[in-house]
């Protein structure tokens, strides 16, 4: 995909090692992160996200529906990306699948926590209009519009973004339909609901090149790793999933090292989104 | 259903002959050669242009021009109600050919011979004439990247609706079942490169549209 020369890999491999990489950024910086909330109107909530030469959006579409009979007090929540062919043109046709299927279903595992629900960043109780059987279901799409590395942290913090945009209408439920198998709902076009998006994860991807280990690598940088770790951490610094990328193994005690600089980067990254996220609603709100 | 009023007003509050408010941003995908974003209303498109590069499949090589390429998709959040796996249907199939000849013709394919031009373009929202703003889309972009051309193509939709003609029409307009046209004009040559009339037309006209 990134075609270097012997030259350039060296460079970028020994940048690396001597914390200095070829943007100028030391090993666990992040590029500066661009948020842009509510660009899709017809979405219940969007948001675009900028990380240099990446650009990815996301949006949140509710509809109602009917809860899973396992599951009959919680709304359902399904993530889908897309690799738009504008990125690269190997994403022509059926190429960007694989890609897709990887990073949704590492999306999935980081921000949805089990299948049971339990652990998600979102309530997923709080999308259920009457138990059992009507209840919110929300699709978030994901659209890789220009890849330049670490899509799935911008990814992520996407969706953290357009869950904090979101509006679910208010539903008034007919008085006394409750108990009907299809309860006649009326959908409020005035009155939203917020999410709490405090509990939504981050994800940090580690990449590791060469004896060292990066966040935020550009494709260049990507091209040279030997795997990559992505962590989900909430506010606390409670880890929330865990995806292990590329084909070599890593020692247990470097994932575990991992793990704790993750936590660290995750703290100015959570500060830094949050007050990205709240410009760009202020943004939103004035024009 | 009526989308004219009395005082000739359409349902977004334009004339008959106004079009949707345009905003066009060049180079918003920084790792291809040239890129564009093009806004007519709350139409949206980005599209992108890879190119001119070695052909990828060597069996599709022309030996004295230019191949030229083009793919169509559309978001899942582009539509009011959700779309699933919108890639590869007949109507993106259909659009696709359409760009491509379109850009095909202006394009100096002679110029490049041995060599593919991609062209990608992404809708991320679709309020009608996708068409048209594709088309200037990918105009755009194949100027960002510096590829030769004849001229730039400029084209816009058009529609008729309660006995008078609309310039542009907007997802409401589009799906009212009306005739519609949508033309693709090169402006200094004077020349019309695409013309597409869907339903039958009484009495043919065309409104020229300078983007």
């Amino acid at each position: 995909m990134v075609g270097l020369s012997e030259g350039e890999k060296e460079f970028i491999k020994g940048g690396i090692a001597q914390d200095l990489r070829s943007d100028g950024r030391k090993r666990h910086t992040y590029r500066p992160f661009y948020v842009e909330t509510g660009v899709i109107p017809q979405a219940n909530g969007s948001a675009r996200v900028r990380l240099g030469a990446t650009d990815v959006i996301a949006s949140v579409k509710a509809e109602l529906g009917k809860p899973s009979s396992l599951q009959p007090d919680k709304g359902k929540v399904a993530i889908f990306v897309d690799c738009s062919p504008t990125a690269a043109p190997m994403f022509e046709g059926r190429g960007g699948e694989d890609l897709s299927a990887e990073l949704s279903g590492a999306l999935q595992r980081c921000l949805l926590g089990s299948k049971s629900g339990a652990g998600a960043g979102i309530d997923l109780s709080s999308l259920v209009v009457v138990e059992g059987k009507v209840c919110w279901d929300l699709y978030i799409d994901g659209l890789v519009v220009s890849a330049d590395g670490n899509i799935l942290d911008a990814l992520g913090a996407a969706i953290k973004a357009a869950l904090s945009n979101t509006g679910i209408p208010r539903v008034n439920v007919a008085a006394g339909a409750a108990n009907d198998d299809q309860p006649e709902v009326d959908i409020s076009d005035e009155e939203f609901l917020q999410f709490d998006t405090s509990g939504v994860p981050v994800i940090v991807t580690l990449t590791k090149v060469g004896k060292h280990y990066i966040v935020d690598a550009t494709s260049e940088e990507e091209s040279q790793m030997s795997s990559a770790v992505s962590i989900s951490i909430n506010r606390q610094g409670h880890i929330c999933g865990m995806t292990k990328r590329g084909g070599s193994g890593l020692d247990p005690s470097v994932i575990l090292d991992m793990v704790s600089v993750a936590n660290f980067v995750s703290r100015q990254l959570f500060d830094k989104l949050d007050s990205e996220i709240s410009a760009a609603e202020a943004d939103e709100d004035e024009s | 259903m009526e989308y004219v009023s009395p005082e000739g007003l359409r349902l977004d509050g334009r004339r008959p002959m106004e079009m949707r408010q345009l905003r066009a941003e060049i180079g918003v995908v920084a790792k291809a050669d040239g890129s564009a974003m093009f806004e007519m209303g709350n139409t949206k498109v980005i599209a992108a242009v890879y190119g001119p590069r070695e052909v990828q499949n060597r069996s599709q090589q022309i030996t004295d021009q230019a191949l030229v390429r083009c793919e169509y998709s559309m978001a899942n959040f582009s539509t009011g109600d959700r779309m699933r796996k919108p890639k590869g249907d007949r109507r993106s199939t259909e659009i696709s050919l359409v760009i491509r000849q379109t850009m095909e013709a202006c394009i100096l394919t002679n110029l490049m011979p041995r060599s593919q031009i991609d062209i990608f373009v992404q809708v991320l929202q679709a309020d009608g004439g996708t068409r048209s703003a594709c088309i200037n889309a990918a105009t755009l972009a194949l100027a960002d990247a510096g590829i030769p051309m004849r001229d730039i193509v400029t084209s816009c939709s058009a529609g008729y609706l309660n006995s008078t003609p609309l310039l542009d029409l907007n997802y409401v307009e589009d799906s009212a079942g009306g005739p519609d046209v949508t033309v693709g004009i090169l402006p200094t040559l004077d020349k019309v490169t695409l013309l597409q009339v869907g339903f039958h037309l009484y009495s043919m006209w065309l409104q020229r549209t300078e983007c």
